[in-house]
Protein backbone atom coordinates (compact mmCIF):
# COMPACT_ATOMS: atom_id res chain seq x y z
CA UNK A 1 0.00 0.00 0.00
CA UNK A 2 1.61 3.79 -1.23
CA UNK A 3 1.90 6.44 0.98
CA UNK A 4 -0.93 8.41 0.02
CA UNK A 5 -3.43 5.14 0.78
CA UNK A 6 -2.11 4.89 3.68
CA UNK A 7 -3.05 8.69 4.63
CA UNK A 8 -6.25 7.74 3.06
CA UNK A 9 -7.04 5.39 5.52
CA UNK A 10 -6.11 7.58 8.12
CA UNK A 11 -7.91 10.55 7.62
CA UNK A 12 -10.76 7.65 6.63
CA UNK A 13 -10.46 6.39 10.44
CA UNK A 14 -10.82 10.06 12.30
CA UNK A 15 -13.73 10.10 10.37
CA UNK A 16 -15.31 7.64 11.80
CA UNK A 17 -14.31 7.85 15.42
CA UNK A 18 -14.97 11.32 14.85
CA UNK A 19 -18.11 11.74 13.25
CA UNK A 20 -18.59 15.48 14.00
CA UNK A 21 -15.26 16.00 11.41
CA UNK A 22 -16.81 14.38 8.58
CA UNK A 23 -17.28 17.12 6.52
CA UNK A 24 -13.81 19.55 8.02
CA UNK A 25 -10.97 19.36 5.76
CA UNK A 26 -8.17 17.74 6.97
CA UNK A 27 -4.57 18.03 5.71
CA UNK A 28 -1.14 15.87 6.21
CA UNK A 29 0.31 19.19 8.10
CA UNK A 30 -2.22 18.70 11.06
CA UNK A 31 -1.74 16.44 13.97
CA UNK A 32 -4.94 14.62 15.45
CA UNK A 33 -4.04 17.01 18.51
CA UNK A 34 -4.88 20.15 16.28
CA UNK A 35 -8.41 18.31 15.01
CA UNK A 36 -8.84 17.91 18.49
CA UNK A 37 -8.62 14.53 19.11
CA UNK A 38 -7.86 12.93 22.61
CA UNK A 39 -5.26 10.88 23.80
CA UNK A 40 -7.55 7.81 23.59
CA UNK A 41 -8.88 8.86 20.53
CA UNK A 42 -5.88 9.16 18.90
CA UNK A 43 -4.85 5.25 20.01
CA UNK A 44 -7.68 4.01 18.52
CA UNK A 45 -7.30 6.09 15.22
CA UNK A 46 -3.91 4.10 15.20
CA UNK A 47 -5.25 0.90 16.14
CA UNK A 48 -8.32 0.95 13.31
CA UNK A 49 -5.41 1.97 11.21
CA UNK A 50 -3.05 -0.78 11.35
CA UNK A 51 -5.76 -2.89 11.08
CA UNK A 52 -7.42 -1.75 7.90
CA UNK A 53 -4.09 -1.91 6.51
CA UNK A 54 -2.95 -5.07 7.79
CA UNK A 55 0.31 -4.14 9.88
CA UNK A 56 0.07 -5.98 13.83
CA UNK A 57 2.89 -3.76 15.40
CA UNK A 58 3.59 -2.63 19.41
CA UNK A 59 1.82 0.95 19.44
CA UNK A 60 5.09 2.28 21.03
CA UNK A 61 6.72 2.20 18.04
CA UNK A 62 4.46 4.76 16.28
CA UNK A 63 4.90 6.84 18.58
CA UNK A 64 7.14 10.20 17.43
CA UNK A 65 4.94 11.56 14.30
CA UNK A 66 4.21 15.09 14.79
CA UNK A 67 1.56 15.07 12.17
CA UNK A 68 -1.00 13.49 10.07
CA UNK A 69 1.75 13.40 7.00
CA UNK A 70 4.62 11.56 8.95
CA UNK A 71 2.09 9.10 10.90
CA UNK A 72 1.77 7.92 6.95
CA UNK A 73 5.36 7.70 6.17
CA UNK A 74 6.24 5.59 9.58
CA UNK A 75 3.43 3.56 8.49
CA UNK A 76 4.73 3.11 4.79
CA UNK A 77 7.66 2.60 6.06
CA UNK A 78 6.75 -0.17 8.46
CA UNK A 79 4.78 -2.28 6.15
CA UNK A 80 7.93 -2.26 3.82
CA UNK A 81 10.16 -4.19 6.35
CA UNK B 1 -5.68 -29.98 48.54
CA UNK B 2 -3.71 -26.61 47.64
CA UNK B 3 -3.35 -24.29 49.83
CA UNK B 4 -5.57 -21.31 49.44
CA UNK B 5 -4.24 -18.12 49.22
CA UNK B 6 -4.97 -14.21 48.79
CA UNK B 7 -7.32 -11.30 49.93
CA UNK B 8 -8.66 -11.81 53.20
CA UNK B 9 -9.94 -8.63 54.25
CA UNK B 10 -9.72 -5.08 52.03
CA UNK B 11 -10.54 -1.73 52.88
CA UNK B 12 -10.11 1.83 50.83
CA UNK B 13 -9.23 5.25 52.43
CA UNK B 14 -10.21 7.58 49.79
CA UNK B 15 -9.05 11.41 52.18
CA UNK B 16 -10.84 14.43 53.47
CA UNK B 17 -11.02 16.52 50.46
CA UNK B 18 -12.22 16.00 47.06
CA UNK B 19 -12.66 18.27 43.60
CA UNK B 20 -14.82 18.04 40.98
CA UNK B 21 -12.72 17.28 38.00
CA UNK B 22 -14.63 18.88 34.76
CA UNK B 23 -14.74 22.14 36.91
CA UNK B 24 -10.62 21.91 36.62
CA UNK B 25 -11.07 21.13 33.37
CA UNK B 26 -12.77 24.37 32.58
CA UNK B 27 -10.44 26.29 35.27
CA UNK B 28 -7.57 25.46 33.48
CA UNK B 29 -9.08 26.02 29.68
CA UNK B 30 -8.68 22.16 28.35
CA UNK B 31 -10.64 21.93 25.44
CA UNK B 32 -12.25 18.60 25.90
CA UNK B 33 -15.23 18.50 23.55
CA UNK B 34 -15.86 14.97 24.62
CA UNK B 35 -15.19 14.91 28.74
CA UNK B 36 -17.72 12.76 29.29
CA UNK B 37 -16.46 9.70 27.23
CA UNK B 38 -13.39 9.89 29.32
CA UNK B 39 -15.55 8.95 32.24
CA UNK B 40 -13.63 11.28 35.48
CA UNK B 41 -16.05 12.93 37.98
CA UNK B 42 -14.10 13.63 41.39
CA UNK B 43 -10.56 13.40 42.52
CA UNK B 44 -9.52 13.15 46.24
CA UNK B 45 -7.11 16.10 46.86
CA UNK B 46 -4.27 15.25 50.11
CA UNK B 47 -4.47 18.02 52.34
CA UNK B 48 -1.92 19.29 54.87
CA UNK B 49 -2.08 16.93 57.24
CA UNK B 50 -2.63 14.22 54.89
CA UNK B 51 0.66 11.98 53.66
CA UNK B 52 1.05 8.23 52.88
CA UNK B 53 1.34 7.38 56.02
CA UNK B 54 -2.06 8.87 57.25
CA UNK B 55 -3.58 7.49 54.36
CA UNK B 56 -1.90 3.96 54.63
CA UNK B 57 -2.81 3.63 58.66
CA UNK B 58 -6.63 5.47 57.45
CA UNK B 59 -6.91 2.37 55.18
CA UNK B 60 -5.54 -0.35 57.31
CA UNK B 61 -6.31 0.50 60.87
CA UNK B 62 -10.38 -0.70 60.63
CA UNK B 63 -8.86 -4.23 59.53
CA UNK B 64 -6.17 -4.44 62.24
CA UNK B 65 -8.47 -3.79 64.69
CA UNK B 66 -11.39 -6.14 63.99
CA UNK B 67 -8.91 -9.07 64.53
CA UNK B 68 -8.32 -10.83 67.60
CA UNK B 69 -5.34 -10.15 69.31
CA UNK B 70 -3.61 -13.53 68.58
CA UNK B 71 -4.38 -13.29 64.66
CA UNK B 72 -3.18 -9.75 64.86
CA UNK B 73 0.02 -11.01 66.08
CA UNK B 74 0.65 -13.45 63.06
CA UNK B 75 0.96 -10.10 60.40
CA UNK B 76 4.37 -10.97 59.82
CA UNK B 77 4.92 -8.89 56.76
CA UNK B 78 4.53 -5.01 55.83
CA UNK B 79 4.68 -4.20 52.34
CA UNK B 80 3.73 -0.66 51.37
CA UNK B 81 3.80 -0.21 47.90
CA UNK B 82 4.00 3.37 46.26
CA UNK B 83 5.36 5.75 44.14
CA UNK B 84 4.92 8.94 46.74
CA UNK B 85 8.02 7.61 48.87
CA UNK B 86 9.00 10.16 52.03
CA UNK B 87 12.79 9.02 52.52
CA UNK B 88 15.27 7.63 50.28
CA UNK B 89 16.09 4.81 53.23
CA UNK B 90 13.03 4.49 55.88
CA UNK B 91 10.46 2.78 54.40
CA UNK B 92 6.79 3.65 54.97
CA UNK B 93 6.07 0.53 56.28
CA UNK B 94 8.10 1.63 60.02
CA UNK B 95 5.75 4.14 60.55
CA UNK B 96 2.69 2.21 59.73
CA UNK B 97 3.82 -0.58 61.69
CA UNK B 98 4.53 1.27 64.86
CA UNK B 99 0.87 3.42 64.44
CA UNK B 100 -0.93 0.14 63.77
CA UNK B 101 0.65 -1.49 67.31
CA UNK B 102 1.78 -4.27 65.11
CA UNK B 103 4.28 -7.30 66.56
CA UNK B 104 8.14 -7.25 65.82
CA UNK B 105 8.48 -10.13 64.65
CA UNK B 106 7.67 -8.95 60.98
CA UNK B 107 8.89 -8.01 57.62
CA UNK B 108 8.91 -4.20 57.05
CA UNK B 109 10.01 -2.93 53.87
CA UNK B 110 8.25 -1.12 50.87
CA UNK B 111 8.82 -1.30 46.83
CA UNK B 112 8.54 0.60 43.37
CA UNK B 113 7.12 0.17 40.15
CA UNK B 114 4.96 3.22 39.93
CA UNK B 115 1.07 1.74 39.48
CA UNK B 116 2.53 -1.37 39.37
CA UNK B 117 3.56 -1.80 43.20
CA UNK B 118 0.51 -2.68 44.44
CA UNK B 119 0.45 -6.10 42.20
CA UNK B 120 3.71 -6.66 42.92
CA UNK B 121 3.24 -6.40 46.56
CA UNK B 122 0.40 -8.31 46.85
CA UNK B 123 2.32 -11.35 44.37
CA UNK B 124 4.73 -11.39 46.76
CA UNK B 125 2.73 -11.55 49.82
CA UNK B 126 1.00 -14.21 48.09
CA UNK B 127 3.70 -16.31 47.14
CA UNK B 128 4.67 -15.67 51.34
CA UNK B 129 1.69 -17.33 51.90
CA UNK B 130 1.65 -20.15 49.40
CA UNK B 131 5.80 -20.81 50.37
CA UNK B 132 4.26 -22.39 53.77
CA UNK B 133 7.17 -21.21 55.23
CA UNK B 134 5.39 -19.63 58.33
CA UNK B 135 2.21 -21.55 58.66
CA UNK B 136 -1.07 -18.91 59.48
CA UNK B 137 1.09 -15.99 58.76
CA UNK B 138 -1.09 -13.19 57.32
CA UNK B 139 0.66 -9.93 55.51
CA UNK B 140 -0.57 -6.63 55.21
CA UNK B 141 -0.16 -5.21 51.75
CA UNK B 142 -0.76 -1.31 51.35
CA UNK B 143 -0.62 1.14 48.52
CA UNK B 144 -0.92 4.21 49.25
CA UNK B 145 0.02 7.25 46.68
CA UNK B 146 -1.00 10.74 46.59
CA UNK B 147 0.04 13.28 43.87
CA UNK B 148 0.83 16.97 45.55
CA UNK B 149 3.30 18.84 43.66
CA UNK B 150 4.83 21.88 43.99
CA UNK B 151 3.55 24.07 41.18
CA UNK B 152 5.09 27.01 41.68
CA UNK B 153 4.58 28.96 38.40
CA UNK B 154 3.23 28.09 34.80
CA UNK B 155 5.80 25.89 33.76
CA UNK B 156 5.22 24.03 36.51
CA UNK B 157 1.34 23.58 36.20
CA UNK B 158 1.91 22.91 32.01
CA UNK B 159 4.30 19.89 32.74
CA UNK B 160 1.46 18.57 35.02
CA UNK B 161 -1.30 19.10 32.72
CA UNK B 162 -1.49 15.74 30.88
CA UNK B 163 -2.51 14.40 34.39
CA UNK B 164 -3.40 16.93 36.45
CA UNK B 165 -7.33 16.08 36.27
CA UNK B 166 -6.62 12.61 36.81
CA UNK B 167 -4.08 12.30 39.62
CA UNK B 168 -5.89 11.39 42.86
CA UNK B 169 -4.80 9.97 46.05
CA UNK B 170 -6.10 7.32 48.43
CA UNK B 171 -5.01 3.64 49.88
CA UNK B 172 -6.01 0.61 49.55
CA UNK B 173 -4.81 -1.66 52.81
CA UNK B 174 -5.12 -5.84 52.20
CA UNK B 175 -4.95 -8.82 54.79
CA UNK B 176 -3.09 -11.18 52.63
CA UNK B 177 -3.82 -14.61 54.07
CA UNK B 178 -4.56 -18.63 53.90
CA UNK B 179 -8.40 -17.53 54.02
CA UNK B 180 -8.94 -15.24 51.24
CA UNK B 181 -12.68 -14.11 51.60
CA UNK B 182 -12.60 -11.05 49.48
CA UNK B 183 -10.02 -12.41 46.62
CA UNK B 184 -8.88 -15.77 45.87
CA UNK B 185 -5.42 -15.73 43.96
CA UNK B 186 -5.74 -18.54 41.09
CA UNK B 187 -2.15 -20.10 41.62
CA UNK B 188 -0.19 -20.09 39.03
CA UNK B 189 -2.81 -17.79 37.17
CA UNK B 190 -0.27 -14.92 35.67
CA UNK B 191 0.96 -13.20 32.72
CA UNK B 192 3.54 -10.91 32.40
CA UNK B 193 5.16 -8.00 30.11
CA UNK B 194 7.87 -5.41 30.55
CA UNK B 195 9.75 -2.96 28.98
CA UNK B 196 12.19 -0.37 29.18
CA UNK B 197 9.66 2.83 28.02
CA UNK B 198 9.71 6.52 29.58
CA UNK B 199 6.25 7.10 29.27
CA UNK B 200 5.32 8.94 32.89
CA UNK B 201 7.85 9.36 35.65
CA UNK B 202 8.48 11.23 39.21
CA UNK B 203 11.62 12.71 38.58
CA UNK B 204 11.54 14.48 41.71
CA UNK B 205 10.00 14.44 44.65
CA UNK B 206 7.42 17.05 43.84
CA UNK B 207 7.29 16.87 40.20
CA UNK B 208 5.81 14.48 37.31
CA UNK B 209 6.51 14.63 33.99
CA UNK B 210 5.02 12.55 31.17
CA UNK B 211 3.68 11.91 27.56
CA UNK B 212 -0.15 11.01 27.70
CA UNK B 213 0.19 9.30 24.47
CA UNK B 214 3.38 7.20 24.88
CA UNK B 215 1.71 6.19 28.22
CA UNK B 216 -1.44 4.69 26.44
CA UNK B 217 0.26 2.91 23.67
CA UNK B 218 2.35 1.46 26.17
CA UNK B 219 -0.15 0.65 28.36
CA UNK B 220 -2.48 -1.33 25.48
CA UNK B 221 0.60 -2.88 24.25
CA UNK B 222 1.35 -4.63 27.86
CA UNK B 223 -2.63 -4.74 28.36
CA UNK B 224 -2.40 -7.45 25.66
CA UNK B 225 0.43 -9.06 25.93
CA UNK B 226 0.12 -9.77 29.38
CA UNK B 227 -3.10 -11.46 28.63
CA UNK B 228 -1.02 -13.93 25.91
CA UNK B 229 1.50 -14.48 28.36
CA UNK B 230 -1.45 -15.93 31.03
CA UNK B 231 -3.34 -17.60 28.33
CA UNK B 232 0.05 -19.29 27.43
CA UNK B 233 0.35 -20.63 31.08
CA UNK B 234 -3.66 -21.13 31.49
CA UNK B 235 -5.08 -24.01 29.39
CA UNK B 236 -8.11 -22.97 27.79
CA UNK B 237 -8.12 -19.48 29.16
CA UNK B 238 -10.60 -17.17 26.85
CA UNK B 239 -10.61 -13.32 27.89
CA UNK B 240 -14.16 -13.28 26.62
CA UNK B 241 -15.13 -16.32 29.15
CA UNK B 242 -12.99 -17.09 31.33
CA UNK B 243 -13.50 -13.95 33.38
CA UNK B 244 -17.50 -12.79 34.48
CA UNK B 245 -15.98 -9.00 35.55
CA UNK B 246 -12.86 -7.65 34.84
CA UNK B 247 -10.73 -5.30 37.15
CA UNK B 248 -7.82 -2.80 35.18
CA UNK B 249 -5.70 -0.15 36.64
CA UNK B 250 -7.31 2.91 35.78
CA UNK B 251 -5.40 5.95 34.95
CA UNK B 252 -8.57 7.49 34.01
CA UNK B 253 -12.00 5.32 32.81
CA UNK B 254 -11.29 6.44 28.95
CA UNK B 255 -8.35 4.73 29.43
CA UNK B 256 -9.97 1.47 30.02
CA UNK B 257 -12.46 1.36 27.97
CA UNK B 258 -9.54 2.17 25.27
CA UNK B 259 -7.83 -0.91 26.74
CA UNK B 260 -10.68 -3.19 26.52
CA UNK B 261 -11.51 -2.32 23.33
CA UNK B 262 -8.19 -2.52 21.67
CA UNK B 263 -8.02 -6.44 22.95
CA UNK B 264 -11.58 -7.37 22.16
CA UNK B 265 -10.46 -5.91 18.41
CA UNK B 266 -7.22 -7.77 18.46
CA UNK B 267 -8.41 -10.62 19.65
CA UNK B 268 -11.79 -11.77 18.47
CA UNK B 269 -11.91 -8.62 16.06
CA UNK B 270 -15.15 -7.69 18.28
CA UNK B 271 -17.83 -5.32 16.92
CA UNK B 272 -18.44 -1.72 18.41
CA UNK B 273 -21.86 -2.97 19.75
CA UNK B 274 -20.52 -6.30 21.42
CA UNK B 275 -17.65 -4.37 22.68
CA UNK B 276 -19.50 -1.61 24.22
CA UNK B 277 -22.60 -4.03 25.46
CA UNK B 278 -19.05 -6.16 27.09
CA UNK B 279 -17.34 -3.10 28.60
CA UNK B 280 -20.56 -2.47 30.57
CA UNK B 281 -21.19 -5.96 31.82
CA UNK B 282 -18.05 -6.86 32.74
CA UNK B 283 -15.55 -3.47 33.18
CA UNK B 284 -17.77 -0.74 33.76
CA UNK B 285 -18.47 -2.15 37.90
CA UNK B 286 -14.90 -1.70 38.52
CA UNK B 287 -14.94 2.29 37.77
CA UNK B 288 -17.16 3.41 40.35
CA UNK B 289 -14.78 4.68 42.87
CA UNK B 290 -12.18 4.98 40.97
CA UNK B 291 -13.96 7.58 39.25
CA UNK B 292 -14.32 9.76 42.44
CA UNK B 293 -11.02 9.43 44.01
CA UNK B 294 -8.85 9.31 40.69
CA UNK B 295 -5.92 7.76 39.61
CA UNK B 296 -4.33 6.08 42.87
CA UNK B 297 -1.44 4.59 41.49
CA UNK B 298 -0.71 1.32 42.83
CA UNK B 299 -3.83 0.81 44.41
CA UNK B 300 -6.06 1.56 41.51
CA UNK B 301 -6.50 -1.90 40.32
CA UNK B 302 -8.06 -2.56 44.29
CA UNK B 303 -10.11 0.21 44.06
CA UNK B 304 -11.64 -1.38 41.04
CA UNK B 305 -12.43 -4.28 42.81
CA UNK B 306 -13.52 -2.90 46.00
CA UNK B 307 -15.94 -0.64 43.26
CA UNK B 308 -16.76 -4.12 41.76
CA UNK B 309 -17.80 -5.40 44.69
CA UNK B 310 -19.80 -2.91 46.50
CA UNK B 311 -21.66 -2.30 42.94
CA UNK B 312 -22.61 -5.96 41.35
CA UNK B 313 -25.31 -8.36 42.15
CA UNK B 314 -22.97 -11.48 43.64
CA UNK B 315 -25.22 -14.59 43.92
CA UNK B 316 -22.42 -16.80 43.35
CA UNK B 317 -18.85 -17.47 43.65
CA UNK B 318 -17.11 -15.91 40.21
CA UNK B 319 -13.90 -15.23 38.55
CA UNK B 320 -12.39 -11.81 38.00
CA UNK B 321 -9.53 -11.19 36.03
CA UNK B 322 -7.08 -8.18 36.85
CA UNK B 323 -4.72 -6.42 34.91
CA UNK B 324 -2.09 -4.00 36.55
CA UNK B 325 0.12 -1.72 34.89
CA UNK B 326 2.92 0.47 36.06
CA UNK B 327 5.20 3.26 33.80
CA UNK B 328 8.27 2.46 32.88
CA UNK B 329 7.12 -0.21 32.47
CA UNK B 330 5.89 -3.52 33.66
CA UNK B 331 2.14 -5.18 33.90
CA UNK B 332 0.55 -7.94 35.37
CA UNK B 333 -2.31 -10.02 34.34
CA UNK B 334 -4.02 -12.35 36.59
CA UNK B 335 -7.06 -13.27 38.47
CA UNK B 336 -9.00 -14.61 41.30
CA UNK B 337 -12.33 -15.79 42.62
CA UNK B 338 -15.00 -13.85 44.67
CA UNK B 339 -17.82 -14.98 46.64
CA UNK B 340 -20.71 -13.43 47.94
CA UNK B 341 -19.29 -13.91 51.06
CA UNK B 342 -16.70 -11.81 50.49
CA UNK B 343 -18.72 -9.07 49.19
CA UNK B 344 -20.32 -8.60 52.44
CA UNK B 345 -17.43 -8.24 54.02
CA UNK B 346 -16.12 -5.49 51.69
CA UNK B 347 -19.17 -3.70 52.08
CA UNK B 348 -19.67 -3.59 55.63
CA UNK B 349 -16.34 -0.94 55.09
CA UNK B 350 -18.91 0.82 53.55
CA UNK B 351 -16.18 2.87 51.22
CA UNK B 352 -18.85 4.76 48.63
CA UNK B 353 -20.48 6.74 52.33
CA UNK B 354 -17.17 7.35 53.68
CA UNK B 355 -16.27 8.70 50.20
CA UNK B 356 -19.65 11.31 50.56
CA UNK B 357 -18.40 12.60 53.24
CA UNK B 358 -15.15 14.11 51.93
CA UNK B 359 -15.04 18.33 52.07
CA UNK B 360 -15.74 19.21 48.55
CA UNK B 361 -12.99 21.89 47.96
CA UNK B 362 -13.38 25.40 45.58
CA UNK B 363 -11.51 25.69 42.56
CA UNK B 364 -10.27 28.77 45.05
CA UNK B 365 -9.19 26.25 47.96
CA UNK B 366 -7.48 23.71 45.68
CA UNK B 367 -5.10 26.55 44.21
CA UNK B 368 -4.38 27.74 47.38
CA UNK B 369 -3.16 23.91 48.19
CA UNK B 370 -1.38 23.75 45.09
CA UNK B 371 0.57 26.49 46.25
CA UNK B 372 1.70 23.79 48.70
CA UNK B 373 3.36 27.02 51.36
CA UNK B 374 1.48 24.40 54.31
CA UNK B 375 2.97 21.13 53.17
CA UNK B 376 5.88 19.42 54.39
CA UNK B 377 8.27 19.17 51.63
CA UNK B 378 10.71 15.99 50.98
CA UNK B 379 14.19 16.60 52.64
CA UNK B 380 13.07 19.02 55.12
CA UNK B 381 14.07 19.05 58.64
CA UNK B 382 11.60 20.45 61.14
CA UNK B 383 8.40 21.66 60.58
CA UNK B 384 5.10 21.93 62.45
CA UNK B 385 1.82 21.90 60.03
CA UNK B 386 -1.08 24.25 60.71
CA UNK B 387 -4.08 21.60 59.92
CA UNK B 388 -6.89 24.05 59.79
CA UNK B 389 -6.00 25.49 56.32
CA UNK B 390 -9.52 24.30 55.27
CA UNK B 391 -11.27 24.42 58.88
CA UNK B 392 -14.71 22.21 57.90
CA UNK B 393 -12.35 20.00 56.85
CA UNK B 394 -10.29 19.85 59.05
CA UNK B 395 -13.35 19.60 61.73
CA UNK B 396 -15.24 16.80 60.05
CA UNK B 397 -11.53 14.72 59.59
CA UNK B 398 -11.22 14.52 63.79
CA UNK B 399 -13.01 12.54 66.06
CA UNK B 400 -13.12 9.02 64.09
CA UNK B 401 -9.74 7.75 65.15
CA UNK B 402 -8.15 8.95 62.00
CA UNK B 403 -4.59 9.73 61.77
CA UNK B 404 -2.96 13.44 60.86
CA UNK B 405 0.55 14.68 60.19
CA UNK B 406 1.37 17.43 62.73
CA UNK B 407 5.07 18.31 61.87
CA UNK B 408 8.79 17.04 61.75
CA UNK B 409 11.20 16.74 64.40
CA UNK B 410 14.89 16.22 63.19
CA UNK B 411 13.35 14.26 59.89
CA UNK B 412 11.42 12.33 61.78
CA UNK B 413 7.57 12.50 61.11
CA UNK B 414 5.33 13.13 63.84
CA UNK B 415 1.69 12.04 63.83
CA UNK B 416 -1.58 11.73 66.28
CA UNK B 417 -4.56 10.26 65.96
CA UNK B 418 -7.79 12.59 66.35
Amino acid sequence: MDRDTILAVIVGQIREVVPELAERPIVETESMAELGLDSIERSEIIMNTLEAIGLDLPMVQLHGPKNLGELADLLHAKSRT
Amino acid sequence: MDLAAGIEALNVYGGAASLDVRQLCLHRGLDMPRFDNLLMREKTVALPFEDPVTFAVNAAKPLVDALSAKDRSRIEMVVTCTESGIDFGKSLSTYIHHYLGLAGNCRLFEIKQACYSGTAGLQMAVNFILSGTSPGAKALVICTDLSRFALADAAAVQEWAYSEPSSGAGAVAMLVSDTPHVLRIDQGAYGNHGFEVMDTCRPGPDTEAGDADLSLMAYLDCCERAFKDYARRVDGADFRDTFAYLCFHTPFGGMVKGAHRHLMRKLFKAKPDDIEADFVRRLSPSLSLGQRVGNTAGGSVFLGLAGLLESIDLAAPCRVGLFSYGSGCCSEFYSGVVTPDGQSRLRAQAISAQLDRRHLLSLDQYEELLKGTQVIRFGQKDASIAPDTIPAAWEAYQGQGRLALEGMVGYHRQYRFV
